[in-house]
């Protein structure tokens, strides 16, 4: 184990470099191989994107065409409309609605994650206090324990406090993020202690240390750490699914689901919703693709 | 470092009580957190497995070891844990083989290695209902991509309806999935294998194929030592895919724990014999991973890793 974490440590800084720019003699080396690997690379990289082109291209075709024509012979925004207009679901805006709720919790639970893995991280690794060690070891103990058994006492939880069918009940199960202080409290163990003693002395307080500090010193790890958390609460289904049975409240990848079989044979308006469940998080995951590579491969660690 | 230690050390009897406060303090959002998602939970789910419970009726009635009897004999829960297995087996190779060919073409692609690297990765960014709905357009019977196959072919065949091919269509999704994502993974350690090792392999007269089994793997044991446990432990926890898509059918080929825990916690509101079912299958997951582990350590030791 040892041996393991101290191997790719040591690799990864140089990993980071290579995967941006290919060094003058790589170049030299494989400009031999050049096109035999990229009569591989093409095509895995279009079935890497297939999926997200049928999805758009359909949510563009007129009705009698979905998922007959792969190209389909004209374009319609028939889907988008019926989803701005909440077509034939008996309720004003159920898709725009429920575009707002996930928006909502996903920001909300991933700004609180953001934001207590900085604070408890910096606690853990920057300052010096008794039981700090048992919580560090807590911490990963609970990192390992599968989270399954929690499930269904979770839900008993959150059915006493009244929470049931409410934000609350989606929003504060996922306020903590333990990978997020395990992350925090590694990578402000490396900042070094000079800076933090001199903000000390010019009389900042510890939050202000984390905040004006920590985090702008951490941009690439808190830029990985929002993505990461932000598409993973963007696309839970089992809890949302338990919590929440009301659809002015559940998610759109919940509401996605649920019309999963009644829209089977028009899934014209699926396909829509479905855009509109992708494709934030790919223009944000682009948006910020430079530092999450560079972030990606501190991460590794 | 060193510096700042010592300064701890100076630091009067006050400052250090102040320290003590302010640790305590920045760590309570985890502690509370912790106490009332982590422990109450935990304590709870002891108390349920021993319990019969509908959520309606007031107080939970205990049934001693009867959850467990009814899990042990259950079809279902035999079902789910030869669905799982069929699904490792199916997936932590394929889904292995497929991240390794990845990270080797990102790290020898001469030009445009950052659009390679981020178009491989945008799998894992998609909703797994977003792409079951995608998945089950494009395999719906009038599909173009069925319509093909009957030209060619004279047939397509009912991929969800067919209990083989619906655990292939899952397996195939998950691995397109994940594929990129672990890549990133390998193509650390990659990066990381020194090149005058394939140069004395490449004067001992051995060719490509030998250094990579000789060479790029063996080097590669970390990575593929941490994928392995990821994959094994994302198998046990697969839900979303075969909940939209197939509702765990054709005749529950595609059943999963996590599917069964669903269903019997929360569609037959038995919450005692869910929470069993839970446990059982952490239980299962923590034990195969050991197992696997081991497996690997082995392979790991042959090549001087520990």
């Amino acid at each position: 184990m040892a041996q393991i974490e101290s191997s790719s440590k040591t690799v990864l800084p140089v990993a980071a470099q290579a995967a941006v720019r290919p060094t003058a003699a790589r170049i030299r080396r494989s400009r031999g191989k050049g096109v035999g690997i990229y009569i591989l690379a093409v095509p895995i990289l279009v079935i890497m994107v297939l999926p997200y082109f049928y999805l758009l291209v359909q949510s563009f075709a007129p009705w009698d065409q979905v998922d007959k024509q792969f190209l389909p012979g004209s374009l319609s925004l028939r889907s988008y409309e019926w989803i701005w207009t909440g077509g034939g679901f008996g309720l004003p805006e159920p898709w725009v609605q429920a575009f707002f709720n996930s928006v909502l919790v996903s920001s909300a639970d991933s700004i609180s994650i953001v934001a207590v893995g900085a604070i408890v991280g910096y606690a853990l690794s920057v300052l010096k206090f008794r039981g700090q060690s048992l919580i560090n070891n807590f911490i990963l103990f609970q990192m390992f324990y599968p989270a399954i058994i929690l499930l269904v006492p979770t839900f008993l939880i959150i059915r006493y406090a009244g929470l049931y069918n409410t934000y609350w009940a989606m929003i504060l199960p996922r306020l903590v993020s333990l990978w997020a202080i395990f992350m925090y409290t590694s990578f402000f163990r490396s900042v070094p202690h000079e800076i933090i003693e001199a903000a000390r002395i010019d009389g900042a307080s510890e939050l202000g240390i984390i905040f004006r500090i920590m985090i702008p010193m951490s941009r690439s790890i808190t830029t990985v750490i929002f993505l990461f958390v932000f598409m993973d609460r963007w696309t839970e289904l089992l809890w949302d699914l338990i919590v929440v049975k009301n659809p002015y409240t559940e998610t759109l990848n919940v509401l996605l689901t649920t019309l999963f079989g009644p829209y089977g044979s028009y899934p014209g308006p699926l396909y829509a919703a479905g855009v509109l469940l992708t494709f934030p998080i790919l223009i944000l995951f682009i948006i910020f693709s430079r530092n999450f590579i560079k972030g990606v491969q501190i991460v590794l660690r | 470092m060193m510096a700042a230690r010592a300064n701890g050390k100076r630091a009067s009897a006050g400052e250090r009580r102040k320290r003590e406060t302010q640790g305590w303090l920045l760590t309570s959002p985890y502690l509370i957190f912790m106490l009332i998602f982590f422990l109450i939970p935990l304590l709870w789910s002891i108390y349920l497995v021993f319990q019969r419970w509908d959520l309606i009726a007031p107080t939970p009635t205990f049934v001693g070891l009867a959850n467990f009897k009814e899990a042990f004999t259950s079809a279902r829960i035999l079902q789910a844990f030869l669905v799982t297995y069929k699904f490792l087996i199916l997936f932590v190779p394929v889904v292995m083989a497929a991240s390794i060919a990845l990270a080797l073409i990102v790290h020898n692609i001469p030009r445009f290695k950052a659009l390679f690297a981020v178009g491989f990765f945008l799998p894992y960014l998609a909703s797994g209902v977003v792409i079951s709905l995608v998945v089950r357009g494009i395999l719906s019977y009038n599909s173009p991509f069925n319509g093909l196959l009957r030209t060619v072919f004279g047939t397509s065949p009912d991929w969800l309806g067919n209990p083989v091919l619906a655990i292939l269509v899952i397996t195939l999704m998950i691995v397109w999935k994940f594929a990129g994502y672990y890549s990133l993974i390998f193509m650390a350690g990659l990066q990381g294998i020194p090149g005058e090792l394939y140069e004395a392999a490449a004067i001992d007269g051995a060719g490509a194929w030998t250094q990579f089994w000789r060479v790029t793997l063996p080097m590669l044991y970390p990575a593929i030592y941490t994928v392995l446990i990821l994959a094994v432990g994302l198998t046990f926890s697969i839900f979303t895919e075969p909940f939209v898509l197939t509702n765990g059918g054709p005749q529950n080929a595609t059943l999963t724990w996590q599917l069964e825990i669903y269903y019997q916690a929360f569609e037959q509101f038995r919450a005692g014999y869910g929470a069993t079912v839970a446990l059982l299958n952490a239980a299962v997951t923590l034990i195969s991973i050991l197992i696997i582990r081991r497996i690997v350590e082995a392979w790991g030791r042959h090549y001087g890793w520990d």
